[in-house]
């Protein structure tokens, strides 16, 4: 008995010792301790600085929504409707990804020289890039939320909740430092067998913006003087091109995010279909607003309610030629139809087959057709009848360094050749000719200062219109906001309306020229009064309070030192 | 025999396995008729014993603990409380034997070790033979029952088919019929020569033996709270998830249902919510960790809940949850049987929610962009005319192609879904051998096209007796299960779910059978039918092997090694759909949304996890005393790999394979990850004159999931019993039968958390950057975590005090339970500051507390031919979270220091605002709020008094607990003859429940379908005052939806409900017909689930409705032939 006991005990023991280890190392992530280790490490980890996800502002097509550029039938959003909390999606996933960005890059900056064995060069040039990112994310938060948490190194959790909200101008200062060091230490341009990260003009060019942002006019002038002077970059020839994706990194573009269909990087989904109009297959759910169109210039320079040239039945004839490279043209082919909007096209022409199809695009056929008879041009071509797209995500682009270089002069009331000279050089590319050409484009040749100024803030909606958050910081920045967001969001009567009132009256399309501000905004109230449009939507923009967006509610309830601002 | 009233006590066995293990020996010694054996075990050993004053029973089991013999008796006939003195000096056990009894009244028969004593016998007269057949409650034969001529030494023992034969009986003689666990029955001869005899089970409930973690224990012996349930209960529902089959079985027991599907499974929660992480129970099937879900249901042989620490405190870290056992069947020795089970079920849904048809949803969608746009007079249509309106019905009828009214839910949705099981059931039993194999295969249809869910289970389980000393087990199982899902629309819903699908105005398909373009391409009937499928085959395979040792009687080692290899394959192939117009089928028109392009995604994971375990176990008695001893040490591992491919743009559509698809378009992923821990635990039972009980378990546990300076962790508890009913002044009580009290505490662990909290890492990807003008898909490497690297247990303490009690001669039983939990050092995701920019860490931080109770009575009895019992249980708990670190779990059902878990939270609501002056004096949460909407509370400002407005940080309260509360359920059951009838129904007492926005909202995501209850319900403009102030919900608006459908008590109600769950008719076909087809028994079974429920909830939606699928009553035929 005591033999069977002890074999069996034995047997037990050798059992034990195949015993597992507990000490588990993750299989597929790596350590933090040994990272860091060589040159291919510091730059797999400024890759993830420069993680597309922070740096879409905030998603291709999706963030112009806000802007007086923007309409999608009657529905508004929560910063158009004046609902905005500090729990709505759009105001916590920017304060995250901003935020994320600037913690991947101080983790870099606090431990990518610690091999030894990278070159200072080499180093200098990551920490460059971990800077520029930081400064850019910081620039966006100030921009959006006024003071914010301001920090440089990886935060322990303590250190967070001791933290509260760092004045911007304080940190604004800190923002030029890095951009300072970035402009430094980064290269003009990468070799064309290296990753594209940020160049030292794209470091001025992102300066510049913030600058001007924040009124500092001198830091954004020499800022964007400096980008020009590097030479680097020059303005596409092609405008309409230029933002198509088969145009990626083009010699104007600065900093842009890119996607490939065929790296299953696409633009958000459903922006295809949004856009495209409703005969080629699509909803033309988002349209261009009526304010955008008429903000267009005519071809002699004058606004519409002032150039001889406008015929409010045929709107898009002589007008600057952005305006049908960003909204479609009534009667041109268009994704393979013919596109137009009136009542009584009841059919189209299918371009492909020569055949007639039913026109889809306008509302006596399809009921949920753009409700003000415009759709989106700009950045579409035939690719994105796939319902995928991977055009460049422009964020940087070289003309709107000339712009912003143009503004901080007139600013500055520093009116010279210069100034009116990098506005033209705009405006000739859009006419496709160059500056110097000033018989085949409205020349600018204005010097006072507030003319200029208007003439300078309609180029920009021009020349940006459906460029991401570029029009919404503009007009948040010009005080815009609180009036062209609590205009009215007008569109066509209802057809049998619009047909009574407007078509059978040979007013197609416009019923007449709406007046245009000094601001170069549209009023529709005298047609909306005479009965011949409608209102689709009623925005809301609540000002002061709207021109800061609201802290994220959670950091305020589990952090005391983090105050909301005011309003909200 | 034995007395029964002594510990029963086996290592991890059940309580029947038991009764015939002893009586195959029982047939084994008559069944030879060797009255005395030779120079066999008896005759070597020698004994030495001094006892005075002590009774035969003590002198027994002294013998039996000091040796290897082992008594049979019956206590009726031997008087072993009988006072003796015995003083013997190495002598045999014959001896011994003959100076303790009075020789003349007995007859010792041996067996190697066992020893049978019978009284001697009589004289006998006139002599005749006697044969019948003895079967259980349900009809089974019994063998081995002891059959004996009262006050004689002659008898016998029933056969393998419960057959006994005695001759030379005396024509008045009295049968006495024994079998442990049964009631004796004493039946008289007079005039019969047939005795056929039913026996009927013991003090059932008390004396039943459970099982408890690494052990059986009589249920009169537990300490800690631990309830059992009868695999047939299970079964008798016939479900396909045991999870889902849980519900309403036992007190304390929260089974939340994911809808009625064959592959959803229901989440467990026993005895309320100890941790904000994983609060799931630990489940053991058969002594290792498992996945409840594998198990199929018509394999389980009991299930234990193992529900305080007390009763937990054996699995330590894995168990802060509670544990469920389950045992699965094994053959009984001498048995043989076969039998065939098949089902046939038919499902429809509970309730189905109705939507307007296409005039309602016009008016509708005019209404709320009238809304939305001011009211502005004359602007009433703003987006279908009202000639369209007005002349629908006719255009409809003329032209339903280009004006449509679809019914989508119809559309997609089957009438019924059938479910077809086939049950195969094999048990073989010899004195060596005994295998119990079952195969079952189930073939369950979804409601909706392409919804399909194959099982097939396989189980063998093998008992195997070497020797005196060693035996061992040997069990298999597998599992293959093939899921077939439709493809999914937006968000990865199924094309067709509970709640708003498509509008009405809108085709889903031509005439001809071409797709429809929907909504413009939104076209979920499509997906449905033709946008491929998901399918995922998975595999389970496991194996033990177990050998256990006893060198004593008393004594026992066993080693067990088992594993258990996982496999899961997904196909999810969604092919390119485009749709044409009505009137031109050769022009297509675009795609369909989310069939945009064709592509496969393959994805494979696997993970082998090992369990080792050894035990050892001894027990020991003197005098009133009784020890058992426990020890174990177990190690489990387990790695898990997954791999992802897949192709995008292939050009056809009929090959669902990598190698077909676009070259230019694969992509792929692959992950790993493992875990183990270690453990080391034991056990002491104290049992003192079957009064005083005392119980204490040790576990200590180390987890890979944690540093090495943290990784360890101790887990004790004790618990005590006192049958009170044992004391002598308790004794004369009429009635009683039984009464215990009961008190248990101790601590329990959690550690799941992920599988590496304590380490840093880098987390691999990849981004696109440009290269020149290429874009090319770059490597990255971040952290993304924060981590906390002194991360370790959360430990929940807890206490238990409960009572058992039974009247009434056993025909009343109750329990109560009081319990009181304390987590604390909890692990959590914990809210840092979104400006650190890292993801929230895993840490210890936080408590909270919960308290509950549970009662459960039972009455069965029986009225001649007519068996009956009822049980009904009610249970109640509350989670209250105490200081979380600061971590606040904010949304519309929070956690915080002071609330309930999962408390709702948001505004109070006044009603719905009735004129604009209203909605001008009043404090707004938007400035847009308009006549119509939400009216809410202002409660507080920033300087703690109402500031004029409501804000979501001043203006929110809690709203009260969004659990359920007073769980009840029951059963009812009765048996008359061949007949046989149970009723379970189960239900809520009490719990805040919300009008979801899918119950109630029109037009969700602008496109959606028009809830029917909501459109009459609603302000609106066009509603006189009076019936505006009637209102039950507020305007149309999409403006102001952020305003009305936020978080408020306006949208709560009283959820509480009484549900039918199942009702189970059975009928036993008469034994006359089955034996004339040579079959053993028929059973036919019909069984409804779900039949209906009696609440408050909004019409046509199932108080269990999940968002994804229906809860489905079902209608079950069945059969059972046992061959």
């Amino acid at each position: 008995m005591k033999k069977l006991i002890l074999i069996f005990s034995i047997c037990i023991l050798i059992i034990c010792n195949g015993c597992n280890e507990l000490d588990l190392a993750p299989l597929s992530e790596a350590s933090d301790v040994t990272w860091f280790s060589d040159e291919n490490e510091v730059e797999m980890s400024l890759v993830d600085v420069f993680n597309n996800s922070f740096w879409n502002e905030y998603a291709p097509l999706k963030f112009y929504f806000n802007s007086d550029d923007y309409c999608r039938r009657t529905d508004l959003r929560t910063l158009t409707n004046g609902t905005v909390t500090g729990k709505s999606g759009d105001i916590t996933s920017a304060w995250n990804s901003c935020y994320k960005c600037i913690a991947r890059a101080n983790f870099l900056l606090s431990n990518y020289d610690k091999s030894g064995n990278i070159a200072q060069e080499k180093l200098n040039m990551y920490a460059a890039n971990a800077k520029f990112a930081r400064a850019t994310q910081y620039s966006k938060l100030i921009f959006l939320f006024g003071d914010v948490p301001y920090y440089e190194v990886p935060l322990t959790i303590e250190e967070a909740f001791s933290t509260g909200r760092t004045n911007k101008v304080e940190v604004l200062k800190k923002i030029y430092n890095d951009y300072d060091f970035a402009i430094e230490n980064l290269p003009e341009e990468y070799g064309s067998s290296e990753y594209q990260f940020a160049t030292k003009g794209a470091a001025f060019a992102f300066k510049a913006r913030i600058a001007l942002y924040m009124g500092d006019y001198a830091i954004a002038r020499d800022a964007a003087k400096a980008c020009v002077e590097l030479g680097t970059y020059k303005l596409f020839p092609d405008y309409e091109t230029l933002f198509l994706a088969k145009t990626k990194n083009s010699i104007e573009t600065i900093f842009a995010v890119p996607y490939s269909v065929e790296k299953n990087s696409i633009w958000i989904s459903g922006v295809c279909k949004d856009c495209i109009t409703r005969t080629a297959g699509g909803y033309c759910s988002c349209s261009p607003s009526w304010d955008l169109f008429c903000s267009y210039l005519c071809t002699d320079g004058l606004p519409i309610d002032e150039s001889p040239l406008f015929n409010p039945h045929e709107p898009f004839k002589n007008r600057d030629p952005r305006c049908s490279a960003t909204i479609v043209e009534f009667g041109r082919e268009w994704l393979g139809y013919t596109y137009t909007p009136h009542p009584d096209s009841i059919y189209v022409l299918n371009h492909n087959t020569g055949q007639m199809v039913k026109n889809m695009d306008n509302r006596a056929n399809s009921t949920w057709a753009s409700f003000n008879g415009l759709a989106w041009a700009k950045h579409m071509d035939e690719t994105w009848l796939d319902q995928k797209t991977d055009n460049d995500n422009i964020i940087m682009r070289y003309a709107d360094v000339l712009l912003m270089y143009a503004e901080a002069k007139i600013e500055l009331g520093e009116i010279d050749g210069t100034v009116l000279d990098v506005m033209n050089q705009v405006r000739a590319r859009a006419y496709g000719v160059d500056f110097n050409q000033t018989s085949s484009y409205p020349v600018i040749t204005s010097t006072s200062q507030s003319e200029l100024r208007k003439i300078l803030r309609i180029e920009r909606r021009m020349e940006f219109a459906q460029e991401n958050v570029i029009r919404y910081n503009d007009i948040m920045r010009w005080r815009l906001a609180e009036k062209v967001l609590n205009l009215p969001r007008y569109g066509m009567l209802d057809v049998d309306q619009l047909r009574e009132k407007v078509v059978n009256q040979g007013l197609w399309f416009f019923p007449e020229t709406p007046p245009i501000d000094e601001d170069g905004i549209a009023d529709f109230k005298p047609l909306y009064d005479a009965g011949l449009v409608r209102i689709l939507a009623k925005r809301c923009f609540n000002a002061p309070q709207n021109y800061l967006w609201p802290i994220p509610s959670t950091e305020i309830f589990i952090n005391d030192n983090i105050t909301q601002n005011p309003g909200y | 025999m034995k007395k029964n009233d002594e510990i029963l006590w086996l290592y991890k066995s059940c309580r029947k396995k038991i009764i015939v293990m002893r009586n195959a020996l029982i047939i084994l010694l008559f069944g030879t008729f060797q009255v005395l054996a030779t120079e066999s075990y008896s005759q070597t050993t020698r004994l030495n014993i001094n006892m005075k004053g002590v009774t035969i029973k003590d002198v027994l089991s002294r013998i039996e603990d000091e040796s290897n013999f082992y008594f049979l008796y019956n206590s009726k006939l031997i008087n072993v409380n009988k006072k003796v003195d015995l003083s013997v000096k190495n002598e045999k056990i014959e001896t011994v034997l003959n100076q303790i009894f009075d020789n003349n009244k007995v007859n010792f028969l041996f067996k190697d070790n066992h020893i049978i004593i019978s009284p001697k016998e009589t004289i006998i007269d006139q002599q005749k033979k006697i044969t019948g057949k003895v079967v259980d409650d349900t009809g089974e034969p019994l063998p081995g029952v002891t059959v004996v001529i009262k006050g004689t030494t002659m008898g016998t023992i029933t056969d393998f088919d419960g057959n006994y034969s005695l001759s030379e009986v005396s024509v008045i003689a009295t049968l006495v019929f024994s079998f442990v666990g049964m009631i004796s029955q004493e039946i008289s001869t007079e005039g019969n020569n047939i005795l056929n005899v039913k026996m009927k089970e013991e003090n059932i409930g008390i004396e039943e033996v459970v099982a408890i973690g690494y052990g059986t224990m009589k249920k009169s012996d537990l300490t800690g709270s631990v309830a059992s349930i009868q695999g047939e209960e299970i079964a008798e529902r016939s479900p396909i998830r045991v999870s889902q089959a849980l519900q309403g079985t036992t007190p304390g027991l929260m089974v939340t249902r994911g809808g009625s599907a064959a592959d959803a499974s229901a989440s467990i929660r026993i005895r309320g919510i100890t941790t904000i992480g994983d609060s799931n129970p630990l489940i053991i099937i058969d002594g290792t960790p498992g996945t409840l879900d594998w198990v199929n249901p018509n394999d389980i042989e009991s299930i234990s809940v193992l529900k305080d620490a007390a009763s937990c405190a054996i699995y330590g870290s894995r168990a802060a949850s509670g544990v469920i056992l389950i045992t699965t069947k094994k053959a009984k020795s001498g048995q043989l049987k076969m039998s065939y089970d098949y089902d046939f079920t038919i499902e429809k849904p509970t309730r189905l929610a109705s939507y307007v048809g296409a005039v309602d949803y016009m008016k509708t969608q005019n209404e709320l962009s009238w809304n939305d746009n001011d009211n502005i007079v004359n602007n009433e249509y703003p987006i279908y005319n009202k000639e369209l309106i007005d002349n629908y019905t006719n255009l409809n009828a003329e032209d339903p192609y280009n004006y449509p009214n679809t019914d989508w839910q119809v559309l997609m949705l089957k009438d019924y879904a059938l479910r077809k099981s086939h049950m195969f059931n094999l048990s073989v039993g010899t004195e060596h051998v005994q295998s119990y194999i079952s195969l079952n295969v189930d073939d369950t249809e979804g409601l909706y096209e392409g919804k399909d869910y194959d099982r097939y289970t396989f189980r063998a389980n093998n008992d195997i007796k070497i020797n005196q000393y060693f035996s061992a087990e040997v069990n298999f199982n597998a599992l293959y299960s093939i899921n077939k899902n439709p493809q999914t629309t937006q968000f990865g819903k199924q094309a067709v779910v509970p709640g708003p699908i498509a509008a009405p105005i809108y085709s889903a398909e031509w005439p001809d059978g071409r797709i429809a373009p929907g909504k413009g391409g939104e076209n979920p009937y499509a997906i449905l039918m033709h946008a491929g499928n998901v399918v995922n085959k998975a595999g389970v395979f496991g194996g033990k092997g177990q050998i256990n040792f006893t060198p004593l009687n008393n004594l026992k080692f066993s080693v067990a090694y088992s594993t258990e290899l996982f496999y899961s394959k997904t196909k999810d192939f969604r092919k390119q759909l485009n749709y044409t117009s009505y009137e031109d089928p050769l022009n297509i028109k675009g795609l369909i949304s989310n069939a945009e392009t064709t592509r496969l995604d393959e994805s494979r994971d696997d993970h082998l996890s090992t369990t080792f375990q050894i035990l050892s176990s001894y027990k020991k008695s003197f005098d009133k005393h009784q020890i058992q001893l426990m020890g174990g040490f177990e190690e489990y591992y387990i790695i898990s790999e997954d791999l992802g491919a897949s192709r995008d743009q292939y050009s056809i559509k009929n090959f669902p394979y990598l190698n077909i698809g676009n070259e230019n378009f694969q992509f792929n992923s692959g992950s790993a990850s493992e875990y183990s821990n270690r453990s080391f635990f034991g056990r002491v039972i104290y049992d003192f004159d079957n009064k005083y009980l005392f119980q204490s378990n040790i576990r200590y546990d180390g987890s890979s999931r944690f540093h090495k300076d943290c990784r360890w962790g101790l887990f004790p508890s004790f618990s005590l019993g006192w049958v009170v009913s044992e004391e002598s002044f308790m004794k004369n009580i009429k009635g009683l039968n039984f009464l215990k009290l009961r008190a248990s505490w101790g601590t329990l662990g959690n550690e799941r958390v992920g599988n590496y909290p304590y380490e840093s890492t880098i987390g691999f990807g990849s981004t696109l950057l440009f290269q020149g003008h290429d874009v090319v898909s770059a490597q990255s490497a971040g952290l993304s975590k924060y981590t906390i690297p002194d991360i370790s247990w959360e430990t929940t303490e807890s206490y238990d005090f409960g009572c058992d009690i039974v009247l009434l001669d056993n025909k009343l039983r109750f329990t109560g339970d009081y319990y009181k939990k304390k987590t604390t050092d909890m692990l959590l995701s914990l809210e840092i500051p979104n400006f650190i920019g890292l993801d929230n860490p895993q840490q210890n931080t936080g408590d909270m507390h919960t308290n509950g109770w549970e009662l459960s009575i039972g009455w069965s009895d029986k009225k001649g031919d007519l068996r009956y019992s009822a049980n009904v249980y009610l249970s109640d708990f509350k989670s209250i979270m105490g200081d979380l670190g600061g971590t606040e779990f904010l949304g519309s059902k929070v956690k915080f220091k002071g609330s309930e878990y999962d408390e709702w939270y948001g505004y109070k609501s006044e009603g719905i605002f009735q004129t604009q002056e209203e909605v001008d004096n009043s404090p707004k949460l938007y400035s847009n709020t308009k006549p119509g909407d939400v009216k809410y509370t202002d409660i507080s400002g920033p300087d703690g008094v109402p500031d004029g407005k409501i804000s979501n940080i001043y203006d929110k309260v809690l709203l009260g607990g969004s659990l359920p509360r007073y769980m009840y359920g029951g059963s009812v059951g009765m048996g008359y003859k061949n007949f046989s009838l149970n009723l379970v129904f189960q239900g809520i007492g009490k719990q805040n429940s919300l009008i979801t926005q899918d119950m109630i909202r029109p037009l969700q995501n602008y496109w959606m379908d028009v809830p029917a209850i909501g459109i009459d319900k609603n302000w609106s403009h066009y509603n006189t005052e009076d019936q505006n102030k009637k209102a039950r919900y507020p305007r149309f608006s999409t403006v102001s939806s952020s305003n009305n459908y936020t978080n408020s008590d306006f949208w709560l109600f009283n959820g509480a409900y009484f549900r039918l769950k199942n009702i189970n008719l059975g009928y036993n076909i008469p034994e006359n017909i089955v034996s004339k087809l040579k079959l053993n028994s028929i059973k036919l079974n019909a069984n409804v689930s779900d039949l209906f429920s009696i609440d408050n909830y909004p019409k046509g939606w199932d108080p269990e409705t999940s968002s994804n699928y229906w809860i489905t009553k079902s209608f079950t035929m069945g059969i059972l032939v046992k061959f």
